[in-house]
């Protein structure tokens, strides 16, 4: 008897559980009385973005004061599972109101499919000016923006200053020069680069400098956009010479089975003196308390060094805008999403960088703000750039990004030839034509 | 009969061991290897658990340039408030306590039910039942995730704890039915046939005689079923978004950033989250044995 | 008897809820990929049917036969190491001292979140300061291989914590169909002077066959559908050296946004893993005829 009373005991409980499940549905989604819901999501979490998570909650908070009708409800999950859910929600037309996206590649087919608007009106009216020129245009497809940027970041190489002077190593101005430091560096038994190419984008990096430098700012956008062509002679030799630092040893031991976080770790602690990496990288190297003072104040970065007879300048940048706001075209509140996304950006431009160590993707003034002089440093040549070269895997369309950071591993991994490097790309690149 | 069961079990102990090698002196040199070899193994299955425990005492500075089984000259334990004071964290534990027992308890039973169905009972379509459960084991989650959502909106269930809790339950329904499979073929039908001919009733056998026989397997499956409901995270993922109905997985990504990752604070989650469940799996885990026991009334 | 075994109303009762959950939640899913395998389609814009293109492609895709390949290995790895984990099982629940405490050790790492064992197999494998090339340098081995960036070695390096993963799995499933052994069986062999080892192989493990076909089923069937580890560790890299068909299912559909082509990957794992099943199945029906 005690048996059977102890599984409908448990057979109760499993209904019971069941039941508070539904009945916990109410409190959820519906629009409350008059009020009119946003939904938003994001990718900082409390946890791992503090700073960016506290201004986002901070925005919303005055947004919800100055629009007492309107509340924004928040959704966050981190990077990758934040893509997965956005893909999923696009397939059943049930996107959040608000939400990030990124530039250009991956933006197309979302804009394709009808389910971005347009944020052309929101630029009026002067908002457009306070962006840096540049970014907003890496959202915009046939003339209209679907997103307004929230990051900018260019990609330093960041290097170790106690180990350049122990070395006696100087800043180098050429790729030659660079490439002593490499030498110089090996032989006395230092990763001179730290890389964790299991990202891939993070090789891919080297190969975009290498590609701007050796055939200009123009060679590789071009190949992408097909006004011209993948096999341009100065592509196959960005991938010779990208062998070539694999061959000096120029990486460090492993990489291609290393995540950025672990390649960058080489750095981190003192083993490898270089790093090349989005200027995301600063408040790690000014002010985040979990490193190391000394290592902090050793820490410095230069620009990619031109290569001699290359058609690049020096001034010329890999980076561009990272995450940006959409609104929803099918959207029941697009209208106050719209005013919530401009009052966002413009509330995101004013306490980023200050507070979160984030460079908007709006104009900030270096004179009125406290930055630690390496954040003014990268601000300036922000400023000063002639040209920004936006992530190749993100000015690619998904499908060829994928072929093109799959080639990149192979690239460093020494398993494919340049020629068939660019062939291949240039067949991706085709197909999609 | 149980208690003889029971009594005889130390007397025979002895001639009982590995009985390989028969001359006395091997017989404790090969016991000797035995256990040397068990206890070299379990020192190997322990270490996660304590290479965990020092991960979460450290910072990522740590993680990356210590080796991995340093204990940290400054133990990170603020990693602990952190992941505490973040957030909802008792609310996702409920949670996670929530939709883990109700999906073992639902799944369980279900899967008995139909496994009881389809050994003892005699019916045409028996297979044909058994081979559309066994399909089940052989989707990926992946290509399951587009299709699921667009049921859920359709009958309105996203965002509703039941998403989860019917796609736990539907998932583990294929493993588990399999697993008491192998346990029913093998389990001897006299007891459930003497009850038929005293003419109970089915319902009266399954759940007076048949549910109690197989609990050391209802506590495996249980165990089975439990880990993989609360390490889960794809489906809460896609199918939840309020705050409130997110699990303790969610407290790992909480700590996972756009381009860096907080290593420490994730391992006291996993830290925290391993404990209940290693609980809950010493418990069950007797299960099996105490079964055993009672189980041993047909023997 | 034969009567009340076959009452249409119980087993209609019995069998319906969980059936009705598996066709609501994992065949009209099954259905619908079957369906997108049929078109061209990002998952997000209008959908194009294209017919069987999907599937003629695939036919065709060397890449995916390359990770069909790698998720046949796991699965042949996965089926050999059943073996191990029956040996340990058979030790653990005979009556040697301790064994209660050691069956519980041997189980914990099952309880780990697949991001825990992949962080712990990542400091494993780390190519410079790692556990293993540390281990090896001490003993004086001058270049150990960087395992997980090594084209050839990532694909076997990465088995061995997926196969460690699931042994707590096979070793609790195992371990409670020995117990369950009715003890009389035994103790009569015993009587009749049959060794331990006798014992195993002559009355052990055939009368759990049963349990062991179904294992079989299941490491061959998980194997081919895995997933987690390869996607946390490798992420099925350096350039597919260790993509397995999930993994690259996944790539194709979230990565590329080619949910079509991902959809009859997904719809193709499956009609694999269904003749595969059926061949397990055919092939150990016929091995029962010999252990009996």
């Amino acid at each position: 008897m005690f048996r059977k009373a102890h599984t409908l005991m448990a057979l109760l409980l499993a209904f019971a559980l069941v039941l508070t499940g539904c009945s916990g549905k109410e409190a959820g989604s519906e629009e409350s009385g008059s009020k009119k819901t946003i939904k938003f999501m994001h990718l900082w979490p409390a946890g791992s973005s503090k700073q960016q998570n506290l201004i986002v909650q901070d925005i919303i908070k005055q947004f919800e004061a100055e629009n007492p009708d309107v509340k924004v409800e928040v959704e966050v999950l981190e990077n990758e599972q934040y893509k997965n859910k956005i893909k999923v929600l696009s397939s059943s037309n049930e996107l959040p109101d608000v939400g990030f996206t990124w530039a250009a590649g991956y933006l197309q087919p979302f804009v394709k499919g009808g389910l971005f608007t347009s944020l052309d009106d929101v630029l009026e009216g002067g908002l457009k000016d306070s962006f840096v020129p540049g970014t907003t245009e890496a959202y915009a497809i046939d003339g209209k923006t679907y997103g307004l940027p929230l990051e900018l970041n260019i990609a330093p190489i960041y290097y170790n200053k106690e180990i350049f002077k122990k070395y006696n190593l100087e800043v180098p101005k050429t790729y030659e020069e660079f490439e002593t430091i490499v030498k110089t560096l090996k032989d006395n038994g230092v990763a001179p680069i730290a890389l964790g190419n299991k990202d891939r984008w993070t090789g891919s990096l080297w190969y975009m400098y290498l590609a701007d430098r050796i055939g200009g700012p123009d060679v590789l956008t071009q190949a992408i956009n097909r006004e011209g062509s993948f096999e341009d002679p100065s592509l196959a030799e960005a991938a010779t010479e990208v062998q070539n630092l694999v061959k000096a040893d120029a990486f460090n031991k492993g990489f291609n089975g290393l995540s950025n976080d672990e390649g960058k770790s080489e750095f981190m602690n003192g083993n490898a003196a270089m790093y090349l990496m989005g200027s995301w990288e600063l408040p790690n190297l000014t002010t985040n308390e979990e490193v190391p003072q000394e290592f902090r104040d050793n820490a410095g970065f230069f620009k990619f060094p031109t290569v001699e007879g290359g058609k690049g300048d020096i001034d010329s940048w890999v980076g561009g805008p990272g995450v940006g706001m959409f609104v929803s075209e099918n959207s029941k509140v697009k209208e106050e999403s719209k005013q919530f996304v401009k009052f966002f950006v413009e509330k995101w431009g004013e306490q980023a960088v200050t507070k979160a160590g984030v460079i908007p993707a709006t104009k900030v003034d270096t004179e009125k703000v406290e930055l630690p002089q390496l954040y003014i440093d990268v601000l300036n040549e922000l400023n000063k750039s002639t040209n920004l070269t936006l992530f190749a895997d993100v000015q690619m369309s998904a499908s060829v990004a994928e072929t093109h950071l799959n080639l990149i591993q192979s690239l460093f991994g020494n398993e494919v030839k340049p020629k068939d490097f660019t062939k291949q790309h240039e067949e991706a690149l085709a197909k999609e034509e | 009969m149980k208690t003889e069961a029971k009594q005889r079990i130390p007397s025979v102990s002895v001639d009982n061991r590995l009985e390989v090698f028969s001359h006395p002196a091997m017989q404790k040199a090969s016991k000797g290897i035995l256990y040397v070899i068990l206890a070299i193994v379990a020192v190997f299955q322990i270490f996660p658990i304590v290479w965990l425990f020092l991960f979460s005492l450290k910072n990522n500075q740590e993680v990356f340039n210590m080796s991995p089984f340093s204990i940290p000259t400054d133990p990170k334990w603020e990693n602990y408030a952190k992941v505490w004071t973040e957030g909802n964290i008792s609310q996702y534990f409920l949670n996670s306590v929530v939709y883990t027992v109700a999906a073992v308890i639902l799944t369980v039973i279900l899967a008995s039910m139909v496994t009881f169905a389809i050994t003892r009972m005699k019916w045409k379509l028996s297979n044909l039942a058994l081979g559309l459960f066994m399909v089940g084991l052989m989707i990926p989650v992946h290509s399951t995730l587009i299709p699921l959502f667009s049921t859920f909106t359709a009958i309105n269930l996203v965002d509703n704890p039941l998403s989860v809790i019917l796609s736990y339950t539907a998932f583990n329904l294929p493993i588990t039915i399999m697993i008491l499979l192998g346990f029913y073929q093998a389990l001897p039908r006299e007891v459930e046939e003497a009850a038929v001919m005293d003419g109970a009733s089915l319902n009266r056998i399954f759940f007076r005689i048949t549910l109690p026989m197989t609990s050391p397997v209802i506590a495996t499956a249980a165990i089975i079923n439990m880990i993989y409901n609360w390490n889960e995270f794809v489906f809460v993922n896609t199918f939840i978004s309020s705050d409130q109905y997110k699990t303790l997985t969610v407290g790992i990504q909480n700590f996972i950033g756009q381009y860096t990752t907080d290593w420490g604070a994730i391992g006291a989650t996993l830290m925290i989250s391993i404990l209940p469940i290693l609980l809950a799996f010493l418990i069950l885990s007797n299960r099996i044995v105490e079964g055993i026991a009672s189980g041993s009334v047909k023997g | 008897m034969e009567k009340v075994l076959s009452d249409k109303r119980i087993i209609t009762l019995y069998v319906l809820p969980g059936l009705l959950l598996i066709i609501g939640l994992i065949y009209v899913p099954i259905i619908q990929t079957a369906y997108y395998g049929l078109m061209k389609w990002d998952g997000i814009g209008a959908k194009e049917f294209i017919g069987l293109e999907n599937y003629k492609t695939l036919i065709k895709d060397d890449i995916f036969w390359k990770t069909a390949y790698h998720s046949f290995l796991l699965a042949v790895f996965s089926a050999l190491s059943l073996i191990i984990y029956l040996l340990i099982s058979i030790v653990l629940a005979g009556k040697i001292k301790g064994a209660d405490f050691f069956r519980k050790i041997y189980l914990i790492p099952m309880l780990l979140a697949s991001v825990a064992i992949a962080q712990l197999w990542l400091k494993i494998y780390h190519p410079t300061n790692g556990i293993l090339n540390t281990l090896l340098g001490s003993f004086g081995v001058d270049n150990p291989p960087s395992w997980l960036a090594d084209p050839k070695i990532v694909l076997y390096a990465i088995f061995i914590p997926i196969l460690w993963q699931y042994a707590g799995f096979y070793i609790l499933i195992y371990y409670a169909a020995l117990k369950n052994i009715p003890e009389s069986l035994i103790e009569a062999a015993r009587i009749d002077g049959a060794t331990a080892w006798q014992i195993a192989l002559k009355i052990k493990i055939p009368l759990i066959m049963n349990v062991i076909k179904v294992t079989i089923v299941l490491a061959v069937v998980g194997s081919l559908k895995y997933f987690d580890l390869i996607y946390v560790m490798t992420d099925g890299g350096p350039n597919g050296a260790s993509e397995v068909m999930a993994s690259y299912m996944y790539h194709k559909a979230f990565r590329g946004f080619d949910f079509g082509y991902g959809s009859a990957i997904g719809f193709f794992l499956l009609v694999i893993c269904l003749v595969v099943t059926w061949l397990i199945r055919k092939l150990t029906a016929a091995k029962e005829e010999i252990t009996y």
